[in-house]
C-alpha cells in the first residue's frame, strides 16, 4: 500500500508541474523520505548515519543522505530538496540569509551535544624537539622548519578543504608568522599529506579540527593562540586570536518543522556527546567499516541513548 | 573529456588533408622564429627584474575584473532571494528544475521497482538483441560488477541520472544538427559556442546551474546534459554533411519537399555517424555525472567521494571499476548499433515471438523476485576488492614513495617554480605580444590575433597571475603528455602484441574518473603542484597515444617498402618518412593533448595545484558565483590560446 502511496505523491508532484507558478520545493518527494545532508568529513558522516539508522530500522522511515558542501547544504535547504543538517559549524552569515530574518526557509535546531574545535596542529614528535613550537613566539621562530619546495623560503602552512571556515590568512598577518598557506584542495589530500609526513618524521603545519578520526591515528598537538573574543575575527584581513570553541547545531527546513512529523521531533531531540561520535567515526574510518554497519554497532550498544530521542508515544510504522 | 570526440569529427580530414611530407628546412625556421621569440622573452624578464620591476611593468591591474565579479556576486545574492518570488523563476526555470528533479526520482523507482534480477534480465536481453551475445556478456558482467562490489543501488541512480540527461541531449543536440547540417550560417554562429562549452571546466558551470535550477538532480542532469550535448550537434552536423550531393539532387529534382528530402534521404543516410554521436554522448555523459555528485547528484560518483574522504584508496578503485565498466558497456552497446555488426540475425517472421518472449520472461522475473522481496543486490553477498588494492598501494608506497617524492622536489625547483616566476614576473604587455608572435608564427595571423584577445580578457578578468601561474603548469604536462605519448604511440605502432595488450589499459584510463588516481599522486609525489601535473598526464595521454599509433599505422606500406629498398635505416624510416607523413595525426595528438590536459587543471587543484582550478573549487564551495566563474573563464581563454597555437596552419576542418 505504501508503494502506491508514493507512486501517487510523485504524479501528483509532475501535475503540479503542469499548474502554474512552480516553487522549487515542490520537487517530488516521499511524504516519508526523510532527507539528510551528509557533509565531507566522517564525524557528519557518523552522527548522519546513526540518525538515519534509528529512523529507517526503529522508526521505519527511508532515508537518503545526500552529500553536498556545508553552503551548498544551506541552499539545499532553501530550495526544499532537504530536511536538516546534523552538524553545523557557525556560519552565521547563511543563518542570516536564509533564517527567520531572511528568507524564512530554515530554523535553528539548536545544539547536538558535539564541541567542535578548529585551531592550527603540529605532530607531537615535533613538539618533543621544539617544546616551545606550541606558543606563538616559538612558532615564530621556527617557521623555517616548514620550508618546502613548494613555498621557497617561507614555512608551509597547510590549509584544510575549500569549503571549511577559515581565518589563517588573518592569523598569519596578525601574528606576523613568515608562513605561506598552501591549500590541499581537498581533506583527503591533505589527511594524505599529513600521514605521509608523520610517517617520516617531517614537519608539517596545518589546518585541523576535532572531533575527527584521524586524531585518534595520529598524535597530534595543537598550537596556542590567544583565547577567540566575541568581534577579533570580524576583520579577516588581520585576526590577532584563536579559532572559536564551536557548540555544533542542527539547522532544520522550517517546512519540515512546521509538519511537526515525528521525524523531526526525533530529530530535535537527538544530541549526543564527542566521544559517542568519535566512537562511530573511527570504526568508519580506521576499522574500515562500512558506515551503516558501524551506525548499527553502536546503536545495538547503546540503546539507553538513543530511546531517549524517539518522541513519546511513537508508534513505528509497520 | 571534453574533446574527446573531436578526432571522429576532425581526424580523418586532418590526416588525409596533408599533403605529403614538407620540406624539413621551413618547418625548423619556423622554430628558429620561435625559439628567437623565447630568448627574447627571456632576456626582457631580466631586464625587467633588474630595473626592479616598476609598476608599468607588472601583472595587469585587477581593478575592472574586481568590479566584475562584485556584480556577479550582486546577481547570486538576487536569485538566491527571489528564487520563489520572481516570475522568471515561478514560469521558468522552476518548471525545468522540478521537471527534471522529479523525472530522475521517477526513473530510479522504476529501476528499483524491477527489481535487480529484472533489470539485469532486461539490460541482457536488450544487449543481446541489439548487439549480440558477445555485448550481451559483456553487459552481464558489468551488472555483475554492480552487485558484487555491493554498489547496486548506487549504480542504479547514475543510470537514471545517465538516462535522463542523455535523453535531454539527444533531444536538443540532434535537431540542432541537423539544422547545423543543413545551415552553414547556424553552423558558423553555434561552433563557437560547442567550443565554449567543451573547454569550459565542468566545475565552473556547476555552481550557475545550481542557482538557476536547484541542486541536486535537476542541475545535474542540466549540467551532465550540457556536458554532453556538443559531440551530439557536432557529429550529426557531420553526417547530414556527408550526405552525397547526388541522392540529395536527385530526390529534389524529383520534386520532394526539404521534410521528405530529410526524412526519406539525409536522415536514413546519416544514420550511422548520427548513432556515432550517440554514442559519444553517452560517454560524456558517464565521465560528467561523477562530478556531477559534487552538487548532490549521488550515485556511482558519490561512492568514489565517500571513500576519498577515508583516504581509502582500494573503495574509490572499487567505485572507479563500475563506472569504467558502466561506460564500456554503453560504449559496446552504442557503439554495436551503429555498425550493426554482430546483431543475431532473426527472420522478420521471428521478431514479434522473440520480443513476446523477452517481455514474458521479463514479467516473470520481475514478479517471482519481487514476490521474493528481492530489490537491490543485498550488500552481504558482495566480493571486496579493496583490501587487495589497498595492500598493493601501501607496498608500491613503500618501495618507491622515497624516490618519487625527491622527483617531485626536483620537478618543482627546476621546471615548475622557474616557469612560474618568468610568467608570472613579466609585464603583462610582454606576454600578450608573446603569446601573439609565437601563435602568428605557428598558426597564422588570425591566430595571433585570437591569442591577444584571449590573454587581454584574462587580464580584464581580474585574475592575471593566477592564469600564468595555470598556464606554466599547462605547458609542462601538455609537454611530458605528448613526449610520453609520441614515444609509446609509435612503439605501439610497431608491435602488434604490444597494442593489444595496451587497448584495454588505456579504456580504463579514459573512463576512470581522475578522482579515483588523485589521492595515490599525493601519496607518491607529495601535495602540490606536482601530483596535479601526474594525474593531468594519465588522463591526457591515452588519447595521444592512440592518435600518434593511428597516423604511424596510416602511412602507406608501398611507402614504406620503397624508403627501406632504398637503404634506410629504421630510425630514418621513422624520422623520414614516417612522422612527417603522420603530420596531421601528430599536429592533432599534440592539440588534443594540450585540450585534454588543460580541462584537468580543476581536477588538480584538489590536490593543491593551487591558482585558476583553486578558485574555480573555492567559488563553488564558498557560493562565491563571481570567484568561481571569472576564473573558469579565464581557463577558456587559455584553451583557445593554446588550441589556435597548436591547429597549425591549415586549420583541420571540425
Amino acid at each position: 500500500m505504501r508503494k502506491g502511496a508514493r507512486l501517487l505523491a510523485v504524479g501528483l508532484a509532475l501535475a503540479m508541474v503542469s499548474s502554474c507558478a512552480v516553487r522549487t520545493d515542490q520537487i517530488a518527494r516521499d511524504p516519508n523520505t526523510v532527507r539528510i545532508a551528509l557533509n565531507g568529513w566522517v564525524g557528519y558522516e557518523a552522527s548522519a548515519e546513526v540518525l538515519a539508522y534509528v529512523l529507517r530500522e526503529e522508526m521505519g522511515y527511508e532515508v537518503q543522505l545526500m552529500r553536498v558542501d556545508e553552503q551548498p547544504s544551506w541552499q539545499a535547504l532553501d530550495q526544499g530538496v532537504l530536511d536538516v543538517i546534523v552538524e553545523n559549524w557557525g556560519h552565521e552569515e547563511l543563518m542570516e540569509l536564509y533564517g527567520p530574518e531572511g528568507n524564512g526557509t530554515v530554523v535553528d535546531g539548536g545544539p547536538n551535544g558535539n564541541e567542535g574545535v578548529i585551531g592550527w596542529y603540529v605532530p607531537a614528535y615535533m613538539e618533543e624537539e621544539y617544546p616551545e613550537i606550541t606558543t606563538v613566539e616559538g612558532l615564530k621562530e621556527h617557521t623555517d622548519l616548514f620550508r618546502t619546495a613548494e613555498t621557497g623560503d617561507k614555512g608551509e602552512f597547510l590549509g584544510g578543504a575549500p569549503g571549511f571556515v577559515t581565518q589563517d590568512q588573518g592569523m598569519i598577518n596578525a601574528f606576523d608568522l613568515d608562513l605561506e598557506i598552501v591549500y590541499a584542495g581537498s581533506e583527503a589530500s591533505q589527511i594524505t599529506e599529513v600521514r605521509r609526513r608523520y610517517a617520516n618524521e617531517e614537519p608539517v603545519l596545518f589546518y585541523f579540527y576535532d572531533p575527527q578520526w584521524l586524531q585518534e591515528e595520529l598524535d597530534l598537538v595543537r598550537v596556542d593562540f590567544p583565547d577567540y573574543e566575541e568581534g577579533c575575527a570580524d576583520d579577516l584581513s588581520s585576526v590577532p586570536c584563536d579559532y572559536p570553541a564551536y557548540e555544533l547545531n542542527k539547522i532544520f527546513r522550517a517546512g519540515f518543522v512546521e509538519t511537526g512529523d515525528p521525524a523531526y521531533q526525533f530529530l530535535d531531540n537527538w544530541t549526543w556527546t564527542n566521544a559517542d561520535q568519535n566512537q562511530v567515526a573511527q570504526m568508519i574510518a580506521d576499522q574500515g567499516m562500512d558506515p551503516t554497519d558501524a551506525a548499527e554497532v553502536w546503536v545495538e550498544e547503546n540503546p539507553d541513548v538513543w530511546r531517549s530521542w524517539i518522541p513519546e508515544g511513537f508508534e513505528p510504522l509497520s | 573529456m571534453a574533446a574527446l570526440t573531436r578526432p571522429a569529427t576532425g581526424g580523418s580530414g586532418g590526416v588525409g588533408g596533408a599533403s605529403g611530407p614538407r620540406q624539413p628546412h621551413v618547418l625548423s625556421n619556423r622554430w628558429l622564429q620561435a625559439l628567437a621569440v623565447i630568448v627574447v622573452f627571456v632576456a626582457g624578464y631580466f631586464l625587467f627584474r633588474r630595473l626592479g620591476s616598476p609598476s608599468w611593468a607588472g601583472p595587469f591591474p585587477t581593478g575592472i575584473g574586481d568590479e566584475f565579479m562584485a556584480w556577479l556576486d550582486g546577481v547570486y545574492a538576487w536569485i538566491v532571494e527571489n528564487r520563489n518570488t520572481s516570475p522568471l523563476f515561478l514560469y521558468g526555470f522552476n518548471y525545468v528544475s522540478v521537471g527534471l528533479g522529479s523525472a530522475v526520482v521517477l526513473i530510479n523507482r522504476i529501476l528499483d521497482m524491477l527489481t535487480w534480477s529484472g533489470v539485469t534480465v532486461i539490460g541482457v536481453l536488450g544487449a543481446w538483441r541489439v548487439a549480440g551475445w558477445r555485448v550481451a556478456l559483456l553487459v552481464l558482467a558489468t551488472f555483475a560488477v554492480f552487485a558484487l562490489t555491493g554498489l547496486w543501488n548506487e549504480s542504479m541512480t547514475t543510470l537514471a541520472l545517465i538516462i535522463t540527461s542523455v535523453s535531454i541531449a539527444l533531444l536538443i543536440g540532434i535537431p540542432l544538427g541537423i539544422l547545423a547540417g543543413r545551415s552553414d550560417v547556424f553552423y558558423r554562429v553555434i561552433r563557437p559556442v560547442l567550443d565554449f562549452m567543451q573547454i569550459m571546466p565542468a566545475f565552473a558551470y556547476l555552481l550557475p546551474f545550481v542557482l538557476l535550477f536547484g541542486i541536486a538532480n535537476p542541475a545535474a542532469a542540466v549540467v551532465t546534459a550540457v556536458y554532453a550535448i556538443p559531440p551530439a550537434v557536432r557529429i550529426t552536423a557531420l553526417g547530414i554533411r556527408e550526405v552525397p550531393k547526388g541522392a540529395v539532387e536527385a530526390t529534389t529534382s524529383l520534386g520532394s519537399t526539404p521534410w521528405q528530402i530529410l526524412t526519406k534521404v539525409q536522415l536514413p543516410m546519416a544514420k550511422r555517424t548520427i548513432l556515432l554521436g550517440v554514442n559519444q554522448t553517452i560517454m560524456l555523459a558517464v565521465s560528467m555525472v561523477v562530478i556531477a555528485s559534487v552538487i548532490g547528484a549521488g550515485g556511482l560518483g558519490d561512492a568514489i567521494y565517500q571513500a576519498l574522504a577515508k583516504v581509502n584508496v582500494g573503495e574509490a578503485f572499487q567505485a572507479g571499476l563500475a563506472i569504467v565498466m558502466l561506460a564500456i558497456a554503453m560504449d559496446r552497446v552504442t557503439g554495436a548499433v551503429g555498425h550493426g555488426a554482430h546483431t543475431p540475425n532473426i527472420a522478420p517472421r521471428f521478431q514479434l515471438p522473440i520480443l513476446g518472449a523477452g517481455l514474458i520472461v521479463v514479467i516473470v522475473v520481475v514478479t517471482a523476485a519481487r514476490a521474493m522481496g528481492v530489490r537491490g543486490w543485498p550488500r552481504d553477498l558482495s566480493v571486496d576488492l579493496s583490501a587487495p588494492v589497498n595492500a598493493f598501494y601501501e607496498a608500491l608506497q613503500d618501495g618507491i614513495g622515497t624516490y618519487t617524492a625527491a622527483l617531485s622536489e626536483w620537478t618543482l625547483t627546476w621546471v615548475l617554480s622557474p616557469l612560474s616566476n618568468l610568467l608570472t614576473g613579466s609585464p603583462w604587455w610582454f606576454v600578450l605580444i608573446v603569446a601573439a608572435a609565437l601563435a602568428w608564427i605557428f598558426s597564422g595571423w588570425r591566430a595571433g590575433l585570437v591569442s591577444a584577445a584571449s590573454f587581454l580578457v584574462i587580464g580584464l578578468l581580474g585574475v592575471w597571475v593566477n592564469a600564468m601561474d595555470t598556464l606554466s603548469q599547462v605547458l609542462v604536462a601538455a609537454l611530458v603528455t605528448i613526449v610520453l605519448g609520441v614515444v609509446v604511440g609509435v612503439l605501439m605502432s610497431r608491435s602488434d602484441v604490444f597494442a593489444t595488450i595496451l587497448r584495454p589499459i588505456l579504456d580504463a584510463m579514459q573512463t576512470l574518473p581522475p578522482f579515483v588516481y588523485l589521492i595515490p599522486a599525493v601519496a607518491f609525489f607529495t601535495i602540490g603542484r606536482v601530483p596535479a601535473l601526474v594525474a593531468a598526464v594519465v588522463f591526457a595521454l591515452p588519447a595521444v597515444i592512440r592518435l600518434v599509433n593511428d597516423g604511424v599505422r596510416g602511412v602507406p606500406a608501398g611507402t614504406k617498402e620503397a624508403a627501406l629498398s632504398q637503404g634506410s635505416t629504421r630510425w630514418q624510416l621513422l624520422s623520414k618518412v614516417e612522422l612527417p607523413m603522420a603530420r596531421g595525426s601528430l599536429l592533432l595528438a599534440v592539440n588534443q593533448g594540450i585540450i585534454l590536459v588543460l580541462s584537468m587543471v580543476v581536477m588538480g587543484a584538489l590536490v593543491g595545484a593551487g591558482s585558476l582550478g583553486f578558485d574555480v573549487v573555492f567559488g563553488l564551495a564558498q557560493n562565491e558565483l563571481g570567484l568561481g566563474l571569472a576564473s573558469g573563464l579565464a581557463i577558456v581563454c587559455l584553451g583557445l590560446f593554446l588550441d589556435r597555437l597548436t591547429q597549425g596552419r591549415r586549420a583541420p576542418r571540425a
